[in-house]
């Protein structure tokens, strides 16, 4: 297994007497995006601003490439890009004035080629001599992330980076996370409080909660496994109890006029043609994954 | 260039290319040049002719009030240097200095710095503020700098803005002095008292020693300000509380200058002038003191700026 280049230990932060994180431990690895989700004031802002070294750590610690954030954080940082909460620029900058303040803030300042390919990359070319006053929100979108990854980092961070954004501008912001990621090796550190979009975008996610880290699981093993298949049938009755003697596992359920199963997809069509053998009259089959979402509420909703 | 060269440049970048830092550069330069006009065709310099007689009698009411009215000792010292000043005039015919002469008018103009200490001030005060207030802090802290070293490249950016405008005050002053009264009267020297004897002076060097000891003060509250600015995050509350101390502190430390403790403030020591030419706000201050005094509160300032700014948790 790869050496991962973000490992939080047992994070905690308390701001007066309110402990606002609760001690949150997980791994991120190069490549991969990592998901971080979580309804609005479950934290993640807060865990994020930890990891990049603007708020203080209460207790635990933050590794980044193996350098301590606190302890050492100019190392530490040197390998984070980040965009925390909304991009703000300086706005009576133009979008190149303000790369260049960044550029010049690191140890090697980057040349102007690296500049310019990086503009080229988010697709400012165009406008990147405009005063950042005049942007739209994509367009500050697209400068906050190539302000994040002027250096080249190792470790992309990406505080909500879809809020306020059209279906458009998601979708490329999604497509560039995957090819960073998966091409480049960088590794995508991403929050969010849209379940939709975190399945689209993610290999592994992290879901908090209140500060509460409920469950880190690959986006294949949420989605994957439980289909549920809901069937118009009749007569509905003896369909559940024949369901119910041959395939016990599935715990059929009537509701209304229809029978829900909960079957793997691989299950359904073999379900389907023993019903239909056995003189069942099949109007409708619908399968719909389980989505991330309804995981999401079955875990969220327990805790509250 | 190195590290932090850059870092100042960065800054440099942030203060020169707003509009208000060249709206402040021009009102400087404006009103030397409205007051050098109003020097000139305005104000009626009275006639100098007789300066002799004026100086002579002045040393006489002087003389009748050194022997008769009841003073301190430090007082009567500076009586007595004046009175020995206006002698060399007359024994030496060295005409008093005329307001509407180049030096004159570039030794009134050395007052102007209380404008240069308010637009540095503004310009202190959004350092660390702005940063807070436009959002740009979280992007700015998130670089392989230490917090320590941003905040030392903000801060020497400030005082670089407060040379620039000492620098623009002095050469615009000569300026628009050459220009309003002409190059005359350059040889004339300034006569100031040392080790009990008059002692000629390069006026130039006189001006620029006013420059001088006027940053002082300036650079105390701008450093005040930039203080303020840093652990409250507000520009107008620094801008506020800067200006304010700066116009009222003197004057309440002048009140309350018959107890003691008031050499303990900051305001009492600002002026070293009052060691040179002056009487000391309390009786038994010195020079060494007040530079004693100046540099304990200005190391209280740093501190407070450097412990705050690298121990806040950034959540604007
Ligand atoms: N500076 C602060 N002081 C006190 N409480 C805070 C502070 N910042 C955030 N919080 C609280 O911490 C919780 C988590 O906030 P945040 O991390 O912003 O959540 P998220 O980014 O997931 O929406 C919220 O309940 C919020 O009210
Ligand atoms: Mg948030």
């Amino acid at each position: 297994m790869k050496k991962p280049i973000v490992e939080i230990k047992n994070l905690k932060k308390v701001i007066g007497d309110k402990t606002i994180i609760h001690g949150i431990s997980m791994d991120v690895f190069p490549g991969e995006v990592f998901g971080f989700l979580g309804p609005n004031g479950a934290g993640k802002t807060t865990t994020i601003r930890m990891m990049v070294g603007l708020m203080g750590i209460t207790e635990g610690e933050v590794l980044i490439n193996g350098f301590s954030i606190e302890k050492n954080f100019e190392k530490a940082i040197s390998h984070v890009g980040g965009i925390i909460e909304n991009p703000e620029m300086y706005k009576f900058l133009s979008g190149y004035d303000n790369l260049l303040q960044y550029a010049r803030m690191l140890p090697d300042p980057v040349k102007k080629e690296r500049i310019d390919e990086i503009v080229k990359l988010v697709g400012l070319e165009k406008r990147i001599h405009e005063k950042v006053k005049g942007y739209s929100l994509g367009m500050r979108q697209r400068l906050g992330l190539a302000q994040a990854l002027l250096h080249s980092p190792a470790l992309l961070i990406l505080d909500e980076p879809t809020n306020g954004l059209d279906p458009a501008g998601i979708r490329e912001i999604r497509t560039y996370i995957r090819k960073i990621a998966h091409e480049e090796g960088i590794a995508v550190f991403v929050s969010s409080h849209m379940l939709s979009e975190m399945q689209l975008m993610c290999d592994r996610i992290g879901i908090i909660q209140d500060g509460h880290l409920v469950s880190v699981e690959t986006v294949g093993d949420f989605v994957g496994e439980k289909v549920n298949t809901v069937l118009e049938i009749e007569p509905i009755e003896k369909a559940r109890e024949f369901v119910e003697q041959t395939f016990p596992e599935l715990n059929p359920k009537v509701n209304g006029a229809k029978l829900f199963v909960s079957a793997s997809r691989e299950k359904v069509p073999s379900l389907v043609k023993v019903l239909a053998e056995n003189e069942f009259e099949i109007y409708q089959v619908s399968s719909e994954n389980s989505t991330l979402e309804e995981k999401f509420l079955e875990m969220t909703e327990g805790t509250k | 260039m190195s590290h932090f060269f850059r870092l100042i440049h960065n800054e440099n970048v942030k203060i020169y290319k707003r509009m208000g830092t060249w709206v402040m550069i021009g009102i400087l330069v404006l009103v030397v040049a409205l007051v050098g006009a109003f020097t000139k065709f305005v104000l009626d310099p009275g006639s100098n002719a007789d300066w002799k007689s004026q100086l002579t009698a002045e040393n006489a009411q002087l003389t009748e009030s050194l022997e008769t009215a009841p003073m301190l000792e430090a007082q009567k010292r500076l009586l007595k240097e004046r009175i020995a000043l206006n002698e060399y005039r007359v024994e030496h015919d060295l005409a008093p200095m005329e307001r509407d002469s180049l030096w004159g008018y570039m030794v009134d103009a050395t007052t102007f710095t209380g404008i240069a200490a308010l637009f540095t001030i503004v310009i202190a005060a959004g350092m660390v503020a702005s940063e807070f207030s436009w959002g740009t802090v979280k992007l700015l802290l998130i670089r392989p700098v230490s917090r320590t070293k941003v905040l030392l490249a903000k801060y020497a950016s400030t005082l670089l803005f407060a040379v620039l405008m000492l620098v623009l005050l002095f050469s615009t002053s000569f300026l628009f002095g050459m220009i309003f009264f002409g190059f005359t009267g350059a040889e004339t020297p300034y006569l100031s008292y040392s080790n009990g004897r008059v002692v000629q002076q390069n006026m130039v060097t006189h001006i620029i020693e006013l420059f001088g000891f006027r940053s002082i003060d300036l650079i105390m509250m701008v450093t005040l300000a930039f203080m303020i600015s840093t652990v409250f995050r507000s520009s107008s509350l620094a801008i506020g509380i800067s200006l304010f101390l700066m116009f009222t502190g003197p004057q309440i430390v002048q009140l309350l200058s018959q107890y003691d403790w008031v050499k303990y403030i900051l305001f009492a020591n600002t002026d070293l002038q009052q060691y040179t030419t002056g009487t000391p706000l309390v009786e038994g201050m010195t020079m060494t003191f007040s530079i004693v005094m100046l540099l304990i509160y200005f190391g209280l300032f740093a501190f407070l700026s450097l412990f705050i700014f690298n121990k806040r948790d950034v959540a604007a």
